[in-house]
């Protein structure tokens, strides 16, 4: 479902963010990209949902470049980040509507189905409450359901557990979890060692804008010839990271 | 079909309670617009004195030209120029406001002036030479021109023997580019030329007939080159006041919604999950500038359609012109403020850069006024310019179709440019993408450790800037605003006064700002001798105390009207303690100027007049006497009540004492006589002030001593009250002519003297004393 061929990216002429990046996720997999900050997650993750466009390579969602057809992968991808927030006078109900609205969700089903999204992450007591009363929790799960507002194939997350507590934390990853059973493309980004342990199937390592290692949980703990997920992150950080 | 539906979902966001777009105001963008309405505010009233037709209001023009005047004519003049003379001085004082009142506030223009029209004479042997006469109307500013046939006393003396039945003529020429002038004309042939009838009939015997001698004919002169009287007055209106008037609504409404649209999501950073949806990026720009447009225009057609109802202007097509020119012109502007918005990253840099092209706009609206009378065809084509005159001419009633289409069509145009440049700028990740919003950079400061980094400094250094300029700004604003509420009838009905047309015309000659506070001041030299803006005024300062009371009450979050004036430092439960607060504050401050003015009279520096109220003045001594207790209350509100513990709240007492003192004698730094030594009294008597609230708890106290010093200043010694004289006083203090200003305080009066700081220092001392000894009880 997402294909990246060679992905570089460039802010300035000197330095280069990314350094020719290829990977792919299938369908009902969950794909985790690890690394510290500064090493580019973010920008990877911008590109891939078409905010950015990459200075060389080839990004394709479903086989679609974004350069041809930005509206038809707007309408697979569903992208969650920090960096979208939420209008904090309106309301969860209000900023719902708004988005079906432009997510072109035909208005007979849009009651129910802002209804059970609502219900499922606990968020009806308070969809009529404005976004700047609310807990950081709580805006974050009314972000997912808005994000996932469309149903799309391709899910990018960044950062999805950045600030939530355990249980809320918990809730999101067992909604992850049953996306991907559903078949969904899942990419996500974290520096949440747990995380990425439970969740993904297939993890990359991003360290200065490549990645430096890729595969499985126990993969990677094999390759690097350590006990834990973590030690072997550790491991790979140093032996990947310049000075 | 996602493209329609994202385009009306955006438009519907514009219009919904809780929209997307209730961001709330930054106080830089409050500064921003504060600076805009005073900017519109001088440059408004720069024009209106420009343009303002004076010459038609003007009641200068009472004078009559008299071509050919005969022998009784002139006698009769004489006769009955005792009476006028008489009714010049009585109307002549516009100080004697009982006997003069009716005609300050009706303004009806008088045929003769009160009593003080001049009769020019003049020969000329054509009767029907309407040009001469004119001219000669203009030039000695008369309204009416009487002319008399050469031989008007011979056909008389024909008529009384009996030689002929025709009635001599006496015919009348009268401008009528004001409808005043032509009830001036009725009344002057209804009081003058009837006595004169009486007159002629009773000098040549011919009173026993029954029918006039004479006959009066009236002749209209227009004035050349423009339409007639109020008609004239109101077209310059029409293409001048109401199309600026509609273009400052649109521009700032469109400034104020259109830069938050795009900036204000991205400040929020709810902008790019717009971006991330499946409606096209045209889809977006047209749903923003749809919804700019329709929002701003509601307001701008209502205007219109007011004033178009106003001015007389019913015509369905006239109509329909108006709101095309309104509607295209709004879609210009609301396309500029969208390029500004998607360009900028912040709603207060976005309205920053809209300044100059605001400014800009207006520039061009002014150069449209000024070449209303020449311009050429040409420019009804252009942007801007054609929607400018475009608007005039259809409140005049002369639309000129080609010219809308054509302008229409040219602003279309260059606004689809527009829009098509912000799709493109929309497919930037520049102007897309803000990957380090400053939330993220607080976030990270903290992040690397606790210590304030040079970022937070800054913003809290520029909160507090923030908070002091607001605190001092408030006030200002507050007494500007309804100073001039109190001030605007009485401006009005003295613009309408002789003796002020004079002055009004003379403002044109203001330029620099030294001439304004000057003119301010005469301005209120004159008003403070007016019980009806002190009455006024007296209203003034109890609305202002209200609003403080209602603004603390907002500021502080306190609930009912009791407590809110009880926070302001107004505690109401104890009454007696009330009474025995303001009447020893009443005395003290009697006392304090009684000090100040025996310094001065022991040292030589004046002597007093002896007994000085005058009866025909006890009106304007009552209504000035009632003025101070609101205004002493209201001050003291304003800088102790409120300012003082505003400041002690966010900083420390000492902090707020000193600010509130220098804000306090700042504000008074516009008073006319205002020099160092003054301010650092004011400074000084602020500051007592303040540590007798601190002293007693409340502000009773000083407001009485505010009022009783200001009162007895004024209206008992009749001294200057910082740079305003009073209108009547029990004593008139004379300065005698060896007298120092650094020891009198000059034009600012005795609080720009030394003698106020001797009072002032030693009463500091007293008080300060007690307050320690107050202080070390509460701690013992």
């Amino acid at each position: 479902m997402i294909q990246l061929i060679d992905v570089h990216k460039s802010y300035t002429k000197e330095h280069e963010t990314i350094k020719g990046v290829s990977f792919e996720v299938h369908e009902g997999q969950i794909f985790g990209l690890l690394g510290p900050n500064g090493a580019g997650k973010t920008t990877l993750m911008q590109m891939i949902a078409t905010l950015m466009k990459p200075t060389s390579g080839q990004i394709l969602i479903d086989g679609l470049s974004a350069d041809k057809a930005l509206l038809e992968i707007h309408r697979k991808i569903g992208f969650l980040t920090n960096e979208i927030k939420l209008d904090p006078l309106s309301t969860p109900n209000a900023l719902y509507d708004f988005f079906a609205n432009l997510y072109d969700i035909p208005k007979d089903e849009l009651k129910d189905r802002r209804d059970e999204s609502f219900a499922r992450f606990g968020i009806s007591p308070f969809a009529e409450k404005r976004i700047n009363e609310l807990s950081t929790g709580m805006k974050q799960k009314i972000s997912i359901a808005i994000s996932l507002i469309h149903n799309p194939p391709v899910i990018i997350f960044d950062e999805p557990t950045n600030g939530l507590d355990i249980l809320t934390s918990k809730q999101v990853t067992d909604y992850l979890k049953e996306l991907r059973d559903k078949g969904h493309a899942i990419i996500l980004s974290t520096h949440i060692f747990s995380v990425a342990e439970e969740l993904c199937d297939d993890i990359a390592v991003l360290i200065d804008g490549s990645i430096v290692a890729q595969g499985s949980v126990d993969m990677l703990i094999e390759q690097a010839q350590v006990n834990t997920f973590e030690e072997a992150f550790f491991k790979i950080y140093v032996e990947n990271h310049k000075e | 079909m996602s493209a329609k539906r994202g385009i009306k979902t955006i438009i519907g966001s514009f219009f919904q309670k809780r929209g997307q777009l209730g961001a709330k105001a930054t106080a830089a963008s409050f500064l921003v617009s504060v600076v805009f309405v005073i900017i519109l505010f001088a440059a408004v009233v720069s024009w209106m004195i420009w343009w303002f037709p004076y010459h038609l209001f003007s009641d200068e023009v009472y004078n009559v030209v008299v071509v050919n005047a005969p022998e009784s004519f002139i006698k009769y003049n004489e006769q009955t120029q005792v009476y006028r003379d008489r009714e010049a001085k009585e109307y002549g004082n516009p100080n004697d406001f009982f006997r003069n009142y009716k005609n300050i506030l009706s303004f009806e223009y008088n045929f003769d002036g009160y009593g003080r029209t001049k009769y020019i004479y003049k020969e000329n042997d054509a009767l029907y030479d309407f040009v001469s006469f004119g001219k000669w109307m203009r030039e000695n500013d008369a309204y009416l021109t009487i002319v008399f046939p050469n031989d008007f006393d011979d056909q008389l003396l024909k008529r009384q023997n009996g030689l002929t039945d025709e009635k001599p003529q006496i015919l009348t020429y009268y401008r009528t580019n004001s409808l005043e002038y032509s009830d001036m004309k009725n009344e002057y042939i209804d009081v003058h030329l009837s006595g004169y009838q009486s007159f002629i009939r009773a000098g040549f015997g011919l009173a026993i007939t029954s029918f006039s001698d004479s006959e009066i004919v009236e002749k209209p002169i227009p004035t050349v080159g423009s339409a007639n009287g109020i008609r004239a007055v109101v077209e310059s209106l029409c293409r001048s006041f109401l199309p600026i008037l509609i273009f400052i609504i649109l521009l700032y409404s469109s400034m104020s919604i259109g830069t938050n649209v795009i900036a204000g999501q991205k400040e929020r950073g709810t902008f790019t999950g717009i971006l991330l949806t499946p409606v096209p990026r045209y889809g977006i720009v047209i749903g923003y500038l749809c919804g700019v447009v329709f929002k701003t225009i509601i307001p701008a057609f209502f205007i219109a359609t007011i004033a178009s109802l106003a001015v007389g202007q019913f015509s369905f097509t006239g109509f329909l012109a108006l709101f095309t020119y309104i509607f295209v012109l709004e879609i210009f502007i609301a396309s500029i403020t969208i390029l500004i918005s998607v360009i900028n990253d912040t709603v207060i840099s976005a309205q920053t850069a809209f300044l100059p092209i605001f400014l800009t706009l207006v520039a061009v609206c002014v150069t449209c006024i000024q070449s209303i009378n020449e311009r050429e065809d040409f420019y009804m084509y252009l942007p801007v310019h054609g929607q400018f005159f475009g608007i005039g001419d259809v409140f005049v009633g002369k639309t000129d179709y080609l010219g809308l289409l054509i302008s229409s069509l040219i602003t279309l145009l260059l606004s689809a440019l527009i829009i098509f440049v912000i799709e493109r700028l929309l497919h930037s990740e520049r102007y897309t993408v803000s990957i380090d919003s400053v939330d993220a950079k607080e976030v990270k400061s903290r992040l690397e450790g606790g210590k304030p980094t040079a970022w937070e400094s800054i913003n809290k250094g520029y909160d507090n800037f923030n908070f002091i300029f607001n605190e001092s700004f408030y006030p200002l604003v507050v007494l500007s605003v309804f100073q001039t509420l109190a001030m605007l009838p009485v401006v009005v009905s003295y613009m309408r006064k002789a003796e002020y047309s004079a002055f009004i015309q003379d403002l044109v000659n203001v330029s620099t700002l030294k001439d304004i506070f000057d003119k301010t001041f005469e301005v209120f030299g004159i008003f403070f001798k007016d019980p009806l803006f002190l009455a006024l005024m007296t209203v003034g300062y109890i609305l202002i105390i209200i609003t403080y009371f209602i603004h603390s009450g907002r500021v502080w979050k306190i609930k009912g009207m009791k407590n809110k004036i009880t926070a302001c430092g107004y505690p109401l439960s104890d009454k007696k303690h009330i009474i025995l607060h303001y009447i020893l504050g009443f005395i003290f401050g009697f006392l304090m100027m009684t000090c100040t003015v025996s310094i001065m009279f022991f040292t030589g520096q004046l002597t007093f007049s002896g007994f000085s109220l005058k009866l025909s003045g006890i009106g304007v001594f009552l209504f000035n006497l009632l003025m101070w207790f609101p205004q002493g209350a209201s001050e003291e509100l304003m800088f102790r009540g409120y300012m003082l513990k505003s400041f002690e709240k966010r900083f420390k007492p000492a902090v707020g004492i000193v600010a509130s003192s220098i804000i306090f004698s700042a504000l008074h730094s516009l008073n006319k006589g205002y020099t160092p030594l003054a301010s650092v009294n004011l400074v000084l008597i602020a500051v007592l002030f303040a540590l007798i609230y601190y002293l007693t708890g409340d502000i009773w106290m000083t407001s009485a001593m505010h009022t009783a010093w200001n009162l007895s200043q004024g209206n008992i010694f009749g001294l200057l009250v910082s740079g305003n004289s009073s209108a009547n006083s029990v004593v008139t203090a004379i300065y005698s002519d060896n007298s120092s200003s650094l020891i009198t305080g000059g034009s600012f009066g005795p609080e720009g003297g030394l003698a106020t700081t001797a009072v002032t220092v030693v009463c500091m001392v007293i008080v300060t004393v007690l307050l320690v000894r107050k202080m070390r009880k509460k701690n013992l």
